[in-house]
């Protein structure tokens, strides 16, 4: 029960950063992406192979992973430049399956459909980080990092204009900003902190694979970031929180058979978000009428 | 020889891809909703028709006629039920997107759970290839699949340009407010959209049923190919959601001769995202704002 | 963007024979005119008569057809809009287009944040005068009670007022304001243009389209008419009004 608890909770954090992330484009910027998996998936491979031939410390193997996922990244803001909203989103699922073809096939780096396996533990100051306390607190100190660099920069100066731009790009423009220079920042902040989500990830299983980096999972995040509610401090946490415990809570319910449970959670949260369109848009921590 | 087998299979398959896209293209069009269930209309209609034809031992006109109700009652439904709710409480784009999402997710794993995940196809002498010249196969269906897309699009243009609701229904493309001073209502017209567009992907739902069979992920499959067809054409043009369905069909096929399988599905969203990069507008559809 | 004070009755924009056309339809047709410093100028006409479509060319949103915008001289036409916005040339909307989800303080705050980057220069010196700053403009517009409040929950005035609150927050040299004053009530109506008539009178120039020829005759110092694209008249007040040709399609469209 406690090895459960500990596994559950670090998954929790982990998938907080990508759920704070992702929020951050879709909240704040107006930037509706479903290729977030993607970066997630750069990130975790990119450290994988850092510390697997090149060097396993952390310090090294993270701003790796991130500025693989940064200069990714521009893929993505490029479209976001040009086009908006239904052609975004179009632009954005291109991405996403395109990556995972990417990570399919390109066996050299990714290891194909196999995965890469034999990945070393995290390595921090010299000391391999093997114990899952020490794993968690590592996870839970990233996420904090990430809630911190984010809410930082959501009441900055920057986090304004990514407002301004989403309310009214027009009237943004007309007040002397560079529109495409902040989409294109805040798309790399995002991708970029997803990636130390996605190394993270690499570190604590040891081995990675395509499975993980799915449109499907890139739904999942979307799912926590509108379930917890869009544009919000506490909702990126409180959608990644309800969601990973949700298998969890459906193995309790033993009339439920075990095969569909995977099924069944999806059912809940896709049910979910159009409940939540129709009465809520806000989500759960958002306000009535949204933030939208 | 191969070349020409591809070219025959990319053909089969860009008929159905090409309805598909126009119904999508059509509700995206008429409507500006991002109908992201139209592929779970898909599902449904293929998945019933595997039911009562190859489950219950109906017969295939009882079949199709059930595929059908589903489809269409589906599709209007959910504008019914799901976008016009939203759309009266002042949901914008991406509040309508985010709930045929999840109507979509949870479609899909309705029918996994239903059906199982596996493959299931529908058995038919129709599907069994003929060796027409040597190395050379062609199987009835792809007969069937082509003229079921010209009768489609032929019955398709003919109610688009002869009738009251088809005329209003491009009108509506054009300019919502305007229909409302003829004094047509947007709502109706919406549902005719709909029920218009999940029609359309009927035909290629059973035949691929029948051909290369059924998972539960087909109706996120062919939501790709349709918005992306829809793109490449050009938003608001029902000829190039249809054009550029069937080059995707043809592309996909074709790209076998030099690509793995794997490649070849990616060709599609290849050339989706240097459209819309390059050109959004598509072929031929009417200039982006950006 | 606040330079030494121009010269009273300098031309700061001029428009050169500018034209745009829609599909077939040419919703501005060869309009020249000049907008000088230190007045208020504004645009009367008909609706669609193209008065929109000028402002969108001027501060870049449209590109033109043909024709040229000079920004003291120097040729702005097609330039990106945020660019011509850095110049100085502020410009409201008709819709206002607020940032409905910030709060009024914030949507002034962010026009005075120039920089695109992740931070402003000049360190916390710098940002307490921009927050001292906008607290004298939400003060001058009468926002300062609703500092905290979204902009989508304000009252029409207030909306009204927090436009050009953030105009004022712009330090823009021209003011280009889309119908500023429509609806407004007799007291927020005085207000408003004592306000404007405050920043002319420091040096600020600006451009107002309108269709009330109430505003029109108090407020001008130069009146220019346009109708289906073309500029009609440009001049004295008294004298543009009291042309019955223009007095004929001004009444004509009210009556319609």
């Amino acid at each position: 029960m406690f090895a459960y608890s500990l596994n559950l909770a670090t998954l929790i954090c982990i998938n907080a950063v990508l759920a704070i992330t992702l929020n951050f484009i879709i909240g704040y910027a107006g930037i509706f992406s479903v290729a977030h998996a993607i970066f997630f998936g750069v990130g975790a491979y990119t450290a994988a192979n850092v510390a697997l031939y090149v060097n396993g410390s952390m310090f090294v193997a993270v701003p790796i992973a991130m500025a693989a996922a940064a200069a990714l990244s521009l893929a993505l803001a490029l479209p976001a430049l040009r086009v908006r909203g239904e052609y975004f989103i179009a632009a954005s699922l291109g991405l996403q399956v395109i990556g995972v073809t990417v990570f399919s096939e390109w066996k050299s780096a990714t290891g194909g459909i196999g995965g890469l396996i034999g990945i070393p533990p995290a390595n921090l100051f010299g000391r391999d980080i093997v114990d899952p306390v020490e794993f968690l607190v590592l996870a839970a100190t990233c996420l904090a990092l990430t809630v911190l660099v984010i809410g930082v920069l959501v009441r900055s100066s920057f986090g304004r204009n990514l407002k301004a731009i989403r309310d009214s790009e027009s009237a943004a423009l007309a007040a002397g900003k560079n529109v495409a220079l902040i989409k294109t920042l805040s798309v790399v902040l995002s991708s970029s902190l997803a990636a130390v989500a996605g190394a993270l990830y690499a570190f604590y299983l040891s081995f990675i694979n395509v499975e993980s980096f799915t449109l499907d999972t890139s739904v999942l995040l979307t799912a926590m970031v509108i379930i917890g509610g869009t544009g919000t401090r506490l909702g990126p946490l409180v959608g990644a929180a309800l969601l990973m415990l949700l298998p969890g809570l459906l193995s309790y319910l033993w009339f439920l058979p075990p095969t569909e449970i995977g099924s069944i959670q999806q059912i809940i949260y896709g049910a979910a978000m159009v409940l939540l369109m129709i009465f809520r848009p806000g989500g759960i921590v958002g306000s009535r009428a949204g933030a939208r | 020889m191969l070349l020409l087998q591809l070219l025959i299979n990319g053909i089969q398959l860009g008929a159905l891809y090409a309805l598909t896209a126009a119904g999508f293209s059509l509700i995206f069009g008429s409507t500006r909703v991002f109908h992201f269930a139209h592929g779970s209309a898909f599902a449904i209609a293929a998945y019933l028709f595997y039911f009562f034809y190859a489950v219950a031992g109906a017969g295939w006109p009882v079949a199709a006629l059930a595929a059908t109700v589903a489809a269409v009652v589906f599709g209007v439904a959910v504008d019914r039920f799901i976008y016009a709710p939203i759309q009266r409480h002042e949901g914008s784009f991406f509040t309508v997107f985010v709930a045929s999402f999840g109507i979509a997710i949870v479609v899909q794993n309705l029918i996994g759970m239903i059906f199982g995940r596996g493959f299931v196809s529908v058995p038919t002498a129709l599907s069994r290839s003929i060796e027409i010249t040597p190395g050379l196969y062609v199987s009835p269906l792809a007969g069937i699949a082509i003229l079921c897309a010209v009768a489609f699009f032929v019955g398709l243009h003919l109610f688009l340009t002869r009738t009251h609701v088809g005329f209003a229904l491009r009108a509506l493309a054009e300019n919502p407010e305007l229909v409302r001073t003829y004094g047509l209502s947007p709502r109706l017209l919406s549902s005719y959209a709909f029920a218009l567009g999940s029609l359309l992907v009927v035909p290629s739902a059973l035949l691929t049923s029948a051909s290369t069979g059924l998972n539960p992920a087909v109706g996120s499959d062919i939501m790709l190919v349709s918005l992306a067809a829809t793109i490449v054409g050009g938003v608001g043009s029902l000829r190039g959601a249809a054009c550029a369905g069937l080059l995707l069909g043809l592309g996909q096929n074709l790209a076998l001769w030099r690509l793995v399988s794997q490649w070849s599905d990616a060709v599609t969203f290849v050339v989706l995202f240097l459209f819309i990069l390059f050109r959004p507008s598509g072929f031929f559809g009417r200039a982006v704002t950006s | 963007m606040t330079d030494a004070t121009q010269a009273a009755g300098d031309v700061l924009l001029a428009i050169r024979a500018l034209s745009k056309s829609f599909g077939g339809l040419k919703a501005v047709d060869a309009v020249s005119l000049d907008l000088r410093a230190g007045i208020i100028t504004t645009l009367v006409g008909p609706n669609g008569a193209g008065k929109t479509t000028l402002f969108n060319m001027i501060t870049g949103h449209i590109a033109p057809d043909a024709g040229d915008i000079l920004w003291r001289g120097q040729s702005i036409a097609g330039e990106a809009p945020w660019r011509i916005a850095r110049r100085g040339i502020a410009r409201s909307f008709q819709d206002l287009r607020l940032f409905a989800h910030m709060t009024v303080e914030e949507n002034v705050l962010t026009v005075m944040e120039p920089a695109s980057w992740l931070w402003q220069p000049g360190g916390g010196a710098a940002r307490r005068a921009r927050r001292a700053r906008t607290a004298a403009i939400l003060q001058a517009t009468g926002l300062a009670d609703k500092a905290g409040v979204r902009a989508i929950d304000l009252a029409y005035a207030e909306r009204k007022f927090l436009s050009l609150a953030r105009i004022m927050a712009s330090d823009a040299r021209i003011w280009l304001l889309d119908e500023p004053a429509s609806g407004l009530d007799r007291r927020s109506y005085d207000l408003f243009f004592g306000l404007l008539r405050r920043e002319v009178a420091n040096g600020v120039t600006v451009c107002i389209i309108e269709h009330n020829l109430d505003i029109v005759i108090g407020i001008s110092d130069r009146i220019a008419f346009l109708d289906r694209g073309r500029l009609l008249a440009d001049g004295n007040p008294r004298d543009v009004l009291a042309d019955p040709h223009l007095a004929a399609i001004y009444f004509g469209e009210r009556a319609a």
